[in-house]
């Protein structure tokens, strides 16, 4: 019958997947050249000491491939190492495993010289080869890894070929802007250990929790010590890392990181308020104002890293599948007015949501572009103030007007109601669609709040469309657009308030589309600024989704450790785990 | 053995039935474990749908459940979504500390309870009966949440035991000596709630029945001879009120796995409570399975047992299996 | 004599506490959805007996609240307002029905009077608190209404016959205490319309949990009536040609009854408080209509129940509410063994 549980695919070849082979077993052999070390201009720390954070949930896999969720991608962030990273500070990308590269004219090469020298945490050198198979394995239909749509450039996989032993040259089938950010995170995998798994086709099956430390190797500031079923994993030292300090001291500095697994928000704070772990992510503005009362009695901190990703819309729903006569529909006419949409905007009081929400740690947003995209964000986005009156004559001038006892009622005379959806798993949206809620009773709209856990919104907004407006956050992981394509194209997956549209149902769609696609192919950041503004510009205009508020990045850590230096991107804290380190006094106790 | 032989074959339909039962509900439940990848505006919709399909969440509901028993019989108990690894191995090493929390928690409980229950169901120990009542009614009305979040305060600010988990990450000393007081002073927070949350249940039970048992003549008879009143209670009384404190000890064994499931998430206890919670709330089916099931194996055990023990405690259903 | 005062007592405390919830609308102060953002996380507001020149007055006073920076207040005892009773303030409907605005209790703009504080949004503890004591008892006695009847009936069923009708009910009873009902709420929360009434469609998931609810006091009961069925002087009455119904009605269900009432007070506090695991789960009611479990729920955040101790005064005034029903079950239940005996 062929059940799904074997998921034994037959042996399948390395033929399905376009790339250019050659011999390998040369390079080998090869002697090793001399080790060439990236070495970093931060200060100098102190080695020894044992980190320990938490994560929000168990990581369920180490396998880099198809590895999908959070937890496990921060883990294998921390074993694993790419070719191109992108500085999680600076927002700007800087050589890695690659030393250098080079982009050909047209954009379509590009040319990575690898370190050479270096070896895997078991100590197996890396070559080309390694490169090789990683981008065969995450290409290959058959593995279904996550990152390979990442890897498609309009629509066709990069294609790799190996010049020599530390040479290697990617092609893409079109010009992409900012292609070499495509590198990050994409882990290099060894071969040795993983190609007769690959050649079996059971990829995607190795590397899981119960893999003995033995088996895996990677290319990150830490490898596989010990994993405790439910309460923590412990990573250790690779002593085979490529990255040094100024004094030539192979980083990283400390000995461990152990990750202990907690299963909420609430318990992560408890367990470092007791002092149980030594830095916290992803803090909410109202455990950062508990934490920070308490930081001068305890030795730790909590910063405010400023403004991060995450925006919040209120999402009407405009999807053109839905049959004319459901009661949605009924209300799209309403949500497809433009001069609607503004009105909602206008009524909504950012200003208190970011002072009851986020106690003032946010800001408040009229595009999805937060301001952490310094470079990205057009800076002349108009930021209308909170106008009821406003919000009045817009209404008046689209037909609608009041009854008697002030409810809005549109051109035919029905009561302007409608229900917001939202996750109940995440307070803080509730909180916003509470606020509007009551933030519509001035304009005589009557919402209705209604939170539903999370798969039930997912399959409402995504599969059936059957909602009315709904409050929702997205976060991007990368600053660049090109992240957000799927957002804003019309065909995208995520292009929420229309999903699934064959055509850009509305010319300022179709208008989003042409600059989205332009800006792909435009290699100058500069030009593609301009692009991009004019597209912020006509969502501002539009509101397809209607911005409301981005919070800050909040964290903490003790007050010993060293180098700590929270970003606005992914992962906020342990992005440069390499260079953290406790002070000696610290050190020496624990070991 | 008739009797036993019945109960082995009834236990088999049910959990037949449970498995069945568990697999519609859950294809009634809107959204899918891929769902999430969706949101995530770096995979396409090809890429999930290749892998519904690789997990076979394309095929019909009967035809998932058959290849679900096959695995079962192989002792896997189908594929974890979320793990990509078989389910059994993943529940059974949680269901471990679980079974350790709340097999400590269970019998302290009646421990605690029985003698409150019994004295002050007896009139002569009035103060026991109010201060049981007020103890019991607040206990009823805290959440079991809130309790958890209580002591977890008190953990926070006295440090008299650790605030969350079952192990220290960091161990001040080595050895099996260390590591057994290092699980204790762990155990002690969640056991705690564990069992002020189940005493008032199990008090009013315990005291309703007493109160209905010393109302018997052959209890009125045994107090006109002299029989001391403790010895009354204890003895006799408590004897004759067994019938419905065993169908409760069968129900409170049975629930054993699930009682603390909220627990261990405030708590932070590496038992199944974590790993159900977030399977169910992403739609990682084959572990919701895997987890109903053995909960559905205690049912059955601890209701057999419980059974049997009415049939030797009761005479009177006893006289019925005989004949 | 002693234990009339004491029934009539009882009978005080009752009424006492449930007539404010009945007609909340009267005795709270305030519209439920009524948001002060200015006002976010007020403490219980003093009341004052005195003036600022320490003046004694009969009329109670509040004063007004200055903001100084978030969640920090301060009185401004220069400006103080005394508290009416039976003043006119916002409309209400009392019962769903009747239109009024009268108040039991107020005190003037720009003054406010919160007995209970204020949440994050600045709304009245209080008067969600009240209003909320309706949907949340509502839900809770219907649900136990709903499992105890059912399980009752099956229970006796199942022990009086016993046989196959024991087996079958028993077992299915086993089904239903194994199945995962938590699928089968967010499958019947995903089927109900989203317009629908967030009070109404949380009626409707507790009924369904109280329907799923049947088998555990019908397995209490049944243990009760197999035992009751084999005493003598059922026995007896079954020689003389009492009919089934009757031996059930005269004699087992009685038996039962110390049991179904002890039931009845556990599992209505248990329904009521099953809404903060509910809305642990997203399935609880939806904002901004109150009810006592999803102020509850509130304080699952630990930092909330830490900062805000008035948000947990709530579920302190639960404690006597739920003690009065356990004391009215203990009053009950003598009185039947007495009559029987």
């Amino acid at each position: 019958m062929g059940c799904h549980f074997t998921k034994g695919l037959p042996a399948l070849l390395l033929s399905s997947v376009v790339v250019c082979l050659i011999p390998s077993s040369v390079s080998a052999q090869s002697p090793l050249s001399k080790e060439e070390l990236l070495i970093s201009n931060d200060p100098v720390g102190h080695p020894g000491g044992h980190l320990v954070v938490s994560l929000r949930s168990e990581p369920k896999t180490l396998n880099p491939v198809t590895s999908i969720d959070i937890s496990s991608r921060e883990v294998i962030a921390q074993m694993t190492g790419d070719l191109i990273h992108i500085n999680r500070f600076s927002e700007n990308t800087e050589p890695a495993l690659a030393k250098s590269w080079k982009v050909s004219r047209d954009g379509l090469e590009y040319t990575l010289k690898l370190r050479r020298g270096l070896r895997f945490s078991d100590g197996s050198p890396l070559d080309a080869d390694d490169v090789l198979f990683s981008f065969h394995a995450y290409l290959d239909e058959k593995v279904n890894s996550p990152q390979r749509d990442l890897l498609l450039i309009g629509g066709k996989p990069i294609t790799i070929q190996r010049m020599d032993a530390d040479t290697l040259v990617f092609r893409l089938a079109q010009p992409y802007a900012a292609a070499e950010r495509l590198f990050d995170s994409v882990a290099i995998l060894p071969r040795r250990l993983l190609e007769q798994a690959y050649n079996d086709g059971k990829l995607s099956q190795t590397w899981g929790l119960d893999t003995s430390p033995q088996q895996i190797a990677g290319l990150g500031p830490f490898r596989l010590k010990e994993y405790v079923v439910g309460q923590y994993l412990t990573l250790e030292r690779n002593p085979y890392y490529w990255k040094a300090d100024r004094e030539g001291r192979r980083l990283p500095y400390l000995d461990q990181i152990t990750f202990i697994f907690v299963p909420n928000a609430d318990a992560e704070v408890i367990r470092f308020q007791a002092g149980d772990t030594d830095m916290v992510n992803r803090l909410s503005a109202e455990d950062y104002a508990a934490l920070e009362k308490e930081q001068t009695a305890h030795s730790f901190h909590v910063y405010d890293a400023g403004p991060s990703l995450e925006y919040n819309f209120l999402l009407l729903n405009l999807n053109s599948s839905l049959p004319a006569q459901s009661e949605i529909a009924k209300k799209q006419k309403w949500f497809r007015d433009v001069k609607f949409r503004q009105a909602i905007s206008l009524a909504i009081d950012r200003d208190s949501m970011i002072r009851l929400i986020y106690r003032g740690r946010g800001t408040p947003l009229w595009t999805p572009v937060t301001p952490a995209s310094s470079f990205w964000i057009d800076n002349a986005i108009p930021h209308p103030p909170r106008s009821i009156d406003q919000a009045r004559k817009l209404l008046q001038q689209a037909g609608f007007s009041w009854s008697r006892n002030g409810e809005l009622t549109d051109d035919t005379g029905s009561p302007v109601k409608f229900s917001i959806l939202t996750s109940a798993s995440n307070s803080q949206r509730v909180q916003m669609a509470t606020i509007i809620q009551q933030d519509l009773k001035e304009l005589g709209v009557s919402a209705q709040v209604v939170s539903l856990e999370f798969r039930s919104v997912a399959d409402r907004i995504f599969r059936s469309h059957d909602y009315e407006a709904a409050v929702l956050g997205l976060a991007g992981g990368d600053t660049d657009p090109n992240s957000q394509m799927n957002v804003w194209l019309s065909t995208g997956n995520d292009h929420l308030w229309d999903i699934g549209e064959a055509h850009p149902a509305t010319s300022w769609e179709a208008e989003i589309d042409r600059l989205m696609e332009k800006q792909l192919t435009t290699l100058k950041p500069q030009a593609r600024k301009i692009l991009f503004d004019r597209v912020q510009e006509i969502i501002a205009e539009n509101l397809p989704i209607i911005s409301l508020v981005s919070p800050n990045v909040l964290v903490g850590a003790k007050d010993q450790l060293g180098n700590f230096r929270p970003a606005a991107l992914d992962p906020h804290t342990l992005w440069n785990s390499q260079e953290l380190f406790f002070s000696v006094t610290v050190a020496a106790r624990q070991r | 053995m008739k009797f036993l032989v019945r109960r082995f074959l009834h236990s088999v339909f049910l959990l037949m039935g449970v498995s069945l039962l568990s697999f519609s509900l859950l294809q009634l439940t809107p959204g899918s474990f891929f769902d999430e990848m969706q949101l995530n505006p770096q995979i396409s919709r090809a890429t999930v749908s290749r892998l519904r399909a690789e997990y076979g969440m394309d095929r019909p509901m009967l035809q998932r459940y058959v290849c679900w028993l096959e695995s079962a019989a192989r002792g896997d108990w189908g594929l974890s979504f979320a793990y990509n690894a078989p389910v059994a191995p993943l529940i059974w090493a949680r269901a471990r500390n679980t079974l350790l929390l709340t097999g400590l928690a269970l019998p302290l409980a009646w421990i605690i309870a029985l003698p409150i229950g019994v004295l002050s169901a007896g009139e002569r120990y009035r103060w026991i009966d109010r201060g049981g009542n007020l103890v019991a009614s607040v206990l009823l009305v805290t959440p079991e949440l809130l309790l958890a979040l209580g002591l977890l305060w008190l953990a926070l600010r006295t440090r008299w035991f650790p605030a969350g988990g079952m192990a220290s990450v960091v161990p001040i000393k080595h050895g099996a000596a260390a590591h057994i007081k290092d699980l204790v002073q762990h155990l002690f927070a969640p056991v705690t709630v564990l069992v002020l949350g189940s005493l008032p249940v199990l008090l009013r039970h315990i005291r309703s029945a007493m109160v209905d048992a010393l109302q018997t003549p052959y209890i009125k008879a045994a107090r006109s001879h002299g029989i001391p009143y403790l010895r009354i209670l204890f003895r006799h009384a408590l004897l004759a009120a067994s019938s419905p404190l065993l169908s409760l000890a069968g129900l409170s064994l049975a629930s054993l796995l699930s009682v603390s499931l909220l627990v261990e998430v405030i708590m932070n206890w590496p038992g199944l409570g974590p790993l159900l919670l977030e399977a169910i709330l992403a739609r990682d089916v084959y572990v919701v399975v895997g987890a109903v099931m053995l909960s559905g194996l205690f049912l059955v055990c601890a209701t057999a047992v419980s059974d049997v023990l009415l049939f030797i405690a009761d005479p009177r259903i006893r006289t019925e299996d005989l004949a | 004599m002693r234990l009339l005062s004491k029934k009539s007592l009882l009978l005080m405390s009752l009424v006492a506490i449930h007539v404010p919830i009945l007609f909340s609308g009267l005795f709270a102060p305030y519209d439920v959805a009524e948001q002060n953002r200015d006002f976010s996380f007020v403490p219980p507001s003093r009341i004052h007996f005195t003036d600022a020149h320490r003046t004694l007055h009969l009329r109670p006073s509040v004063c007004s609240l200055e903001n100084s920076g978030f969640g920090q207040y301060h009185e401004n005892r220069d400006r103080c307002f005394p508290i009416h009773f039976l003043i006119m303030g916002s409309p209400y409907l009392l019962f769903g029905v009747f239109k009024s605005n009268l108040h039991l209790f107020g005190v003037e703009a720009p003054a406010k009077i919160f007995l209970m504080g204020t949440d994050l949004y600045g709304r009245d503890v209080f008067s969600r608190f009240l209003y909320g004591g309706q949907l949340s008892l509502l839900t809770g006695i219907l649900a136990t209404a709903l499992s105890l009847g059912f399980g009752v009936l099956f229970g006796t069923l199942a022990g009086y016959y016993g046989g196959w009708p024991d087996a079958v009910i028993m077992r299915i009873a086993e089904l239903f205490l194994a199945l995962p009902w938590l699928y089968l709420l967010f499958a019947v929360r995903a089927f109900l319309p989203l317009n629908l009434n967030a009070a109404a469609a949380f009626c409707l998931l507790v009924s369904v949990i109280g329907i799923v609810g049947w088998a555990r006091p019908a397995r209490l009961v049944r243990g009760i009536a197999l035992s009751s069925r084999e005493r003598h002087y059922v026995l007896a009455a079954r020689l003389f040609g009492g009919s089934d119904s009757y031996l059930i009605r005269r004699h087992v269900l009685p038996d039962a009854y110390a049991v179904i009432i002890t039931q009845a007070v556990l599992l209505i506090p248990q329904y009521v408080l099953a809404e903060v695991t509910l809305s642990f789960l997203g399935l609880g009611v939806g904002e901004p209509t109150p009810s006592w479990g999803n102020m509850l729920s509130t304080l699952q955040q630990y930092q909330v129940l830490v900062s805000y101790w008035w948000l947990a005064i709530p579920g302190a005034v639960l404690v006597p509410v739920f003690c009065s029903y356990l004391l009215l079950a203990s009053e009950l239940q003598p009185r039947r063994t007495a009559i029987d005996a």
